[in-house]
């Protein structure tokens, strides 16, 4: 049986749940264990839609004592001294046992450009921390950008959708530090045509949960007209990889 | 039966009856589509275990309305069984005559109704009319593209004067509360109002929580294929919480009633 490593999910109590989604962690453990998927890569809902640094640590509280949520910290640059400075945001991460961060440009205004984030950037990629960001927060152009100014630091893009193709297959082949998460990637034979032009190499399980559907996530890899061995790095190989190389 | 053994097998459900009401095939200029033609199909129905699939052609609603019924006509003519069709009108051809391709027999089943890509036009729009008398006539069924509150309500209009023919409500509304809200209180309200499940980014738990509202002989498996991976949602139905018996009638045994397969 394949094993599955989620590469994003958000827990926490959000602000206007959908009827029917999960929403505690028992909500989150029962999809997880209906569609084997062993652990989760973890941001918190307070850190999208309230403050960072409070999701960020109640993220940590939440998933005390659980081996089954992998933290993610959602991060910004130190601007008025509203966030950590790189340094103290490392020193943290490795207290809390955090091995990957989340970008959020849009949601919380701010620039993708050096000048910006260059120095957050810089930090990432001195420890190998992984650093995740929703499609959706950035045009395809930004994300090329994103990927060109930091080539030493893994990109990974979440929740491409299906109608990106044409943006996604350019930046694929221009930008060898992006990854790429398969939750709202629902292109007909997506993931079979990304892995014969790219390698499986490139993409990641992510369930997306609780806005996108893990039974629908898994599925994807289940039935993609592909090798064993290429379901095996997307639904977990590829992602433990980058998280073993995290050097916090 | 064990669901979860086929999935994580990546196996064809070949043992139940699979019919998805809402696919495609044919391109689409304004996205990158996956394999679309009629054979892609057929591969596709093949690897998942799905007996049949109802398209439109992209053609017929985003262009040329002849040549893509024509299209219609290929392909369940090279695929009897495997692929049925629904004609398509365009409101904006007088001579639009859709009762030509609804001869029984031919495999054209019911009538798909697009309206947003035909410039946004309403679903109520009296120039569908003729489309919707030949499916009173016969009580086809109408596929309705129906993401939107506006769109919802359109509906529910039609579904109300033409009483005998059958409407299935793609996608179910869920992008807004509006739409979702109104596309429940329309299923439970008209006896001939359907649901299909073809959401692409719809969450863990939205089948069941539609099957607690409006029952499980009101939601109809569509994949939205090739827009979406047919697996998508099948798989997302498979592993759902629902019985088995439920699963059933959602996959196929409704559709079979309703399109008197």
């Amino acid at each position: 049986m394949l094993r599955f490593v989620d590469a994003k999910c958000m827990i926490g109590r959000r602000n206007a749940p959908r009827e029917g989604s999960p929403v505690t962690r028992e909500d989150f453990l029962e999809i997880m264990d209906r569609c084997h998927i062993e652990k989760a890569v973890a941001h918190h809902a307070m850190a999208v839609e309230y403050d960072m640094m409070d999701g960020n640590h109640t993220l940590v509280e939440e998933t005390a004592g659980s081996d089954r949520f992998l933290r993610q910290w959602c991060v910004m640059p130190q601007t008025f001294d509203e966030f950590l400075s790189p340094a103290e945001l490392v020193t943290e991460m490795k207290k809390k046992d955090v091995k990957s961060v989340r970008l959020q440009p849009k949601t919380s205004a701010y620039s993708l450009l050096p000048y910006a984030i260059g120095e957050l950037m810089g930090a990432m990629a001195e420890c190998r921390v992984p650093v995740f960001m929703d499609a959706g927060e950035t045009s395809w152009d930004g994300i090329w950008q994103l990927c060109t100014d930091y080539p030493h630091n893994t990109i990974v893009i979440t929740s491409p959708g299906y109608r990106c193709a044409r943006q996604l297959a350019p930046v694929l082949a221009a930008c060898p530090n992006l990854r790429v998460g398969i939750s709202n990637y629902v292109v007909h034979g997506g993931i079979a045509t990304v892995c014969r032009h790219f390698g499986a190499e490139r993409l990641l399980f992510e369930s997306g949960m609780p806005v996108s559907s893990a039974a629908a996530a898994v599925s994807l890899v289940h039935y993609a007209d592909i090798s064993r061995e290429e379901k095996e790095l997307i639904a977990a190989g590829n992602l433990e990889s980058l998280l073993s190389e995290v050097t916090l | 039966m064990n669901w979860a053994a086929y999935v994580e097998n990546g196996k064809p459900f070949d043992d139940i009856y699979i019919f998805d009401v809402h696919g495609h095939i044919g391109g689409d200029i304004r996205l990158q589509l996956g394999n679309h033609t009629a054979d892609d199909m057929v591969n596709t129905l093949d690897r998942l275990g799905v007996n049949s699939i109802c398209v439109s052609p992209i053609l017929a609603f985003a262009s040329d309305w002849v040549r893509g019924n024509e299209l219609a006509l290929d392909a369940v003519k090279k695929h009897p069984g495997r692929i049925y069709a629904y004609a398509t009108p365009n409101p904006f051809y007088e001579d639009c005559d859709l009762s030509r391709y609804l001869v029984p027999g031919n495999g054209i089943l019911g009538i798909k109704a697009h309206g947003e890509y035909q410039a946004g036009t309403s679903l109520c729009d009296c120039r569908f009319d003729p489309a919707y008398e030949i499916a009173d006539q016969k009580r086809l069924p109408v596929l309705f593209h129906a993401w939107t509150a506006r769109q919802v309500a359109e509906g529910m209009d039609v579904a109300s004067r033409f009483p005998n023919a059958n409407f299935i409500f793609a996608h179910v509304g869920f992008t807004d509360a509006d739409a979702k809200a109104g596309v429940i209180t329309g299923a439970k309200k008209y006896d001939n109002v359907y649901i299909d499940t073809a959401i692409s980014s719809s969450y863990d738990g939205t089948i069941e929580y539609l099957v607690n509202r409006v029952g499980d002989e009101k939601v109809l498996y569509g994949s939205d294929c090739s827009f979406f991976d047919c697996c998508h949602t099948l798989g997302k139905l498979a592993l759902s919480r629902l019985s088995d018996t439920q699963k059933e009638k959602i996959l196929g045994q409704n559709a079979k009633k309703l399109f008197a397969i």
